[in-house]
């Protein structure tokens, strides 16, 4: 393979820049960075981006996205912490209310991408405020004094590790072998490079748009009792800008919006790269303004590098 | 008015025009015929300054000039009418005709007004009385789409008037309302350049008939003077490929279709036998690929039944038909036959994604067996398709098929843009799988093909199958008339 092809193969560049990150960093702040208590911590707070990421990775692979995810995390959190709270409702079965009902969002937004043939973008940004209102309106002000069985979910630990970066490495890895190995996940590669050829072809595109759909809430239902688990609260605020974030580091790891790109790998190492560069900048004591304008300038850096590469590649 | 001097162009693969010399002039309506792939929209796009030509002159008054844009075309007095519809639909009949050049007040802001004013006046002109200029154009039938397109080409200054294909949307009587608008304008001075594929109209309304073939002009014919059949004999007929007909028809039916009516198609009926290749001809818009899909579960049946294997069978999806055995190669490859991003073998395989388990390895061993079978010319079946030439991609798209196992193979124009060698290997695989017992039903422009694979022809026009020859009957001249509406 030619060097350029090396570079723009995501999962490859990000790990070799990651590497690279954290090699300055330790060597630069060796009692700020290279601790297995920042790393822990690094870790826990990208766990619950990741989780989201998986899901809209599978729909970026297909040429699709969505933007209610950020709203279904408080959602999600917001039904199980009311129930619990207000109804004395076992907490598994609170679980399961909040993570079935956002499998009920995620099946409506697929429906009507898929069926009644509504744009995505606008679809999930009508989900997207429509969610957050009912979030809104389950948690209130936010819901407090959960139950022991139901934070421990999100607070235990195990090898020095938080929960929910064993539930984030358990779906990252699940994934990865499902996307991989998986007739059912492949077809997503091919409707997101030629949906007319791939009905052509026999596969139900719209069946798999909705089941995609439900997948991507069914994740972010999962990561909104995690986050509400681990906070010891259930919060409408939860998962504000989490949309972004997820397709930024989708993006970063390989997807493109016209679909039929990317892999599941990618979505984790964007988050850890995002991760990472927050890390850096909060232990070089860099202003917490900077960090969305870094980020948002690296976005743009990545991208642009990536079409550079692709004419490169393309002129030889 | 307009004279060409020895134009030629070519494309990667093709040359497009050769030598083409022509003339036009003042109130004449001179019109240019040949089939599908003859040079027509080159040469139209080259006058309208959309493409440059390799070599040649232009004269335009007896002088020498270069088109090089479409603005400039337009400040010669060069109007052209595209066959692909470029109105803008959200936006108004006025807005759509002055898109240009819209009248506009003193600080600079349309003038409605005199908007509206000028667009009655132009639509009164052309006699489109009933067409009022503050509807939206996306509420209007196509015909009067089409005339609001031609209002448009005609509020600029022109001396020249190219129309393509105008008559594609229209119905008799449109058809004749046009014509009448096409002889006053004639009457006014106007040059005219009318390119058609229906044969019936170039006599009615046209003073001189031009025929290319393959790029190269094959002489001018007065239209009242000159028998139809003369034309056509110009258009057609062509250095025939090294491949010999042989037929492996069988007694029983494979397919059959009785009385089978869609959108665009109605009350079609026949029958394909196994082993045999059952031709479609019929222009672009007479309802054969619409016909395809409906069999293929793409496109809905309104009434009427296919039967498969003597079995009633309705495919609500393709992958319906494709469980039943049916198989359909698309006309456009690349748009919805191709995943041109992807691997050979990824293209191959795809209509064979059941189970559970996804097998990259095995799928390339899978693979690697059509590409030799079907001589796909790339080192390994982990080439991305994009890199390959249309005839290998074709084999590409034939080799995903033949991974179904279909007995019912419906191929759309499969040696589109192709080149010879391709053509001819394309062919052989076509006659090899009749032989194996697949049945084809084989839709193409191109007239040698059909003639030199089928064994029958059904010809269609206007969503009818008007007949159905048999080989003895076949000839180029027969199906053209007849695909043309004569």
């Amino acid at each position: 393979m030619k060097p350029a092809l090396y570079l723009r193969d995501k999962v490859f560049f990000l790990t070799a820049i990651i590497v690279i990150l954290c090699i300055v960093m330790a060597v630069t702040f060796p009692a700020q960075f290279a601790t297995i208590d920042n790393f822990s911590q690094l870790l826990l707070n990208l766990s619950i981006d990741t989780i989201v990421a998986v899901g809209m990775m599978i729909l970026m692979i297909a040429g699709m996205f969505d933007l209610s995810v950020g709203s279904i995390v408080a959602f999600s959190g917001g039904m199980a912490g009311y129930l619990m709270y207000y109804h004395n409702v076992n907490f598994l079965l609170a679980i399961a209310a909040g993570i079935g009902g956002s499998v009920i969002i995620g099946f409506l937004n697929g429906w009507l991408i898929a069926r009644a043939r509504i744009n995505p973008m606008i679809q999930t940004l009508a989900m997207m405020g429509i969610v957050r209102g009912l979030a809104l309106m389950l948690s209130g002000a936010g819901i407090q004094n959960f139950s022991y069985e139901f934070v421990y979910i999100g607070q235990s630990k195990l090898l020095g590790l938080q929960a929910p970066v064993w539930y984030m490495l358990a779906i990252v890895l699940l994934f990865i072998f499902l996307v991989r190995r998986t007739i059912f996940f492949r077809k997503y590669y091919f409707i997101g490079a030629n949906e007319k050829a791939a009905r052509f072809s026999g596969i139900r595109v719209e069946k798999m748009k909705i089941w995609a759909f439900v997948l991507s809430a069914l994740l972010a239902g999962i990561a909104g009792i995690l986050l509400s688990s681990r906070l010891g609260a259930a919060l409408s605020t939860s998962g504000k800008g989490l949309e972004l974030r997820a397709i930024t580091a989708v993006i970063l790891g390989g997807a493109s919006l016209s679909g039929g790109y990317g892999r599941i790998a990618g979505a984790f190492l964007g988050a850890l790269f995002m991760a990472l560069i927050n890390n850096m900048l909060i232990i070089s004591r860099v202003s917490g303004y900077w960090q969305e304008i870094i980020l948002g300038c690296i976005l743009i850096l990545a991208v642009g590098l990536d079409q550079w590469l692709l004419k490169k590649i393309e002129n030889k | 008015m307009l004279k060409l001097r020895n134009i030629s162009k070519s494309f990667p693969g093709v040359q497009a025009l050769k030598n083409v010399s022509l003339e036009f002039n003042i109130g004449q309506v001179h019109a240019l015929c040949g089939e599908n792939g003859a040079g027509k929209s080159t040469l139209m796009h080259i006058i309208a300054g959309s493409i440059l030509p390799d070599s040649g002159e232009i004269l335009w008054n007896n002088r020498s000039v270069s088109i090089r844009d479409v603005q400039q075309a337009r400040q010669l007095g060069i109007a052209i009418v595209y066959q692909e519809r470029t109105l803008a639909d959200s936006l108004t009949v006025a807005e759509n005709i002055f898109q240009a050049n819209p009248p506009r007040n003193k600080i600079g802001l349309i003038d409605y007004q005199s908007l509206h004013a000028n667009a009655r006046q132009m639509l009164d002109e052309l006699g489109l009385q009933a067409i009022p200029s503050t509807r939206s154009v996306d509420t209007l039938s196509p015909a009067a789409k089409q005339m609001v397109e031609i209002a448009r080409a005609l509020v600029q200054e022109h001396s020249l008037l190219i129309l393509d294909e105008p008559t594609a949307s229209l119905t008799t009587a449109e058809t004749n309302s046009l014509f009448s608008i096409i002889r006053k304008l004639a009457k006014k001075g106007t040059a005219i350049i009318y390119i058609s594929h229906r044969m019936a109209e170039l006599a009615a309304i046209s003073d001189i008939i031009s025929v290319l073939k393959d790029g190269e002009y094959q002489g001018s014919f007065d239209a009242k003077q000159t028998a139809t059949e003369i034309i056509l004999t110009k258009m057609v007929g062509r250095q025939l490929l090294n491949y010999k007909y042989e037929t492996h028809i069988q007694k029983e039916t494979a397919l059959e279709v009785k009385k089978l009516t869609g959108k665009y198609f109605h009350d079609i009926s026949f029958k394909l036998n196994k082993g045999e290749i059952l031709g479609i001809a019929g222009l672009e818009g007479s309802g054969r690929t619409s016909l395809a899909r409906a069999i293929f579960g793409d496109e809905e049946i309104i009434s009427g039944h296919v039967l498969k294997n003597e079995h009633l069978f309705k495919a609500r999806h393709p992958a319906d038909a494709i469980a039943a055995g049916i198989a359909y190669l698309p006309e456009e490859r690349k748009g919805s036959g191709l995943f041109s991003t992807m691997d050979i073998a990824s293209n191959i395989i795809v209509t064979g994604l059941n189970g559970l388990w996804y097998d990259k390895a095995e799928n390339n061993v899978l693979a690697e067996t059509y590409r030799k079978q079907l001589d796909i010319k790339t080192n390994s079946v982990t080439t991305i398709v994009q890199q390959l030439s249309g005839g290998n991609q074709q084999k590409v798209v034939i080799a995903k098929w033949l991974h179904t196992h279909p007995d019912v193979l419906i191929i759309n124009e499969p040696t589109h843009g192709v080149d010879i060698g391709a053509k001819t290997a394309i062919y052989e695989i076509l006659k090899y799988l009749t032989g194996t017992g697949i049945s084809i039903l084989l839709i193409s422009s191109d007239m040698p093909e059909l003639l030199l694979l089928s064994d029958r022809v059904m010809v269609m026009y206007n969503g009818e199958a008007r007949s159905i020859l048999k080989r003895s009957q076949m000839t180029e001249e027969t199906i053209t008339a007849i695909a043309t509406g004569i």
